[in-house]
């Protein structure tokens, strides 16, 4: 893992496509903004979801407040492309900190357990007879969702405090947490 | 005139705690409980404005009422930890415009908040039932209170790159 990290860090030093935007003035800060704001989106529309699964609003259709989720997709969009802007900038701050480690562990939680209700719940959930309070089984997934995404948000608003400093000595780790 | 009130805040245990201890729980965790409450307050805000706007038209929005105590927990959440980060920083807060046009947009958020709330929760009004110029003021409204909010995120953010003194003790 160590030598995919390492190459990882080079490649994007070496071809990273928006470096040069993101080291104009302001434009790291922008996209910290836009990060937040879909964050925001995100958990607004899938946590309300989320929420709505476990019980919250019980006399709404559950598949009605599912037309959130466009937005909160939108969200998640807003911050796949504000965080690449950051990982393509200075990735050795990421790929190397701990703390963006687990923040990428919980949004592949979050993925799974998403794909996980389509496949297993959209039916019995959708369906035209549905009954309005969700199955035992869409109710674990939506409580996962939301501590996964909330997981998600507390190891990036760690990041800055686990910056990986310079690496001393012989590293055994699974991955590296530390600037070769 | 307010820099001896900050000289003595920011020495008091608290802000000392707050800004110094190596506890995550301490800044770190304060800064990840303020991401998590904007996350619930703008987010639910969020949801709410959108379904005024045509978002998810088969969700009654009376019903987004049962939403709202979430919203209350995250501004709550981060009326609690806002302070907690001032007492920490306050100089750094104080002195930066940026911090009091935060507020004032958060301020605005709130009360178009409070009054959405009174149209569509007290006053039981339906969307589609609603006359044109009526339903019109209450999406400006929605429009209005998104603005704000993504305006308060913007200088929120921002104020971590404009400040012009840290602390008392230091100038940046």
């Amino acid at each position: 893992m160590h030598a995919i990290q390492v190459w990882l860090v080079k490649s994007i030093y070496a071809h990273s496509p928006v470096a040069d935007l993101m080291h104009t003035h302001w434009a790291w800060p922008i996209a910290e903004s836009f990060h937040f704001l879909g964050l925001c989106l995100l958990v607004g529309c899938v946590g309300t979801f989320d929420l709505r699964l476990l019980g919250l609003g019980r006399r709404v259709p559950i598949a009605a407040v599912h037309r959130l989720i466009p937005w909160g997709l939108l969200g998640f969009a807003i911050n796949i492309t504000s965080g690449s802007m950051f990982l393509l900038t200075e990735p050795d701050q990421y790929i190397y900190n701990p703390s963006f480690h687990l923040k990428l562990l919980f949004m592949t939680i979050g993925g799974l357990n998403a794909a996980t209700f389509y496949l297993t719940s959209y039916r019995r959930v959708f369906s035209a007879n549905a009954s309005l309070d969700a199955p035992t089984h869409a109710k674990v997934i939506a409580a996962i969702s939301l501590t996964a995404w909330m997981a998600v948000i507390v190891g990036g608003r760690l990041l800055t405090f686990f910056r990986p400093g310079e690496c001393i000595g012989e590293q055994t780790a699974l991955l590296l947490t530390c600037v070769p | 005139m307010l820099d001896p009130f900050l000289a003595w805040l920011e020495s008091t245990s608290l802000s000392v705690w707050i800004v110094e201890s190596p506890s995550l729980l301490a800044f770190p965790g304060i800064l990840t409980l303020h991401a998590i409450g904007m996350g619930f307050a703008v987010g639910i805000n969020a949801a709410l404005d959108l379904r005024i706007l045509g978002v998810a038209p088969g969700v009654p929005v009376g019903e987004m009422r049962r939403f709202v105590p979430v919203l209350w927990f995250g501004f709550w959440l981060n009326a609690v930890s806002g302070v907690l980060l001032l007492i920490g920083y306050p100089t750094k807060a104080l002195t930066n415009p940026l911090f009091y046009l935060k507020l004032a947009l958060i301020a605005v958020g709130m009360v178009l908040f409070v009054r959405i709330s009174r149209r569509v929760f007290r006053d039981g009004v339906e969307l589609d039932t609603l006359e044109p110029e009526a339903s019109h003021r209450l999406r400006r409204l929605a429009i209005v209170s998104i603005m704000c909010w993504s305006g308060a995120i913007f200088a929120g953010r921002f104020l971590a790159y404009t400040y012009t003194r840290l602390t008392q003790s230091q100038t940046y």
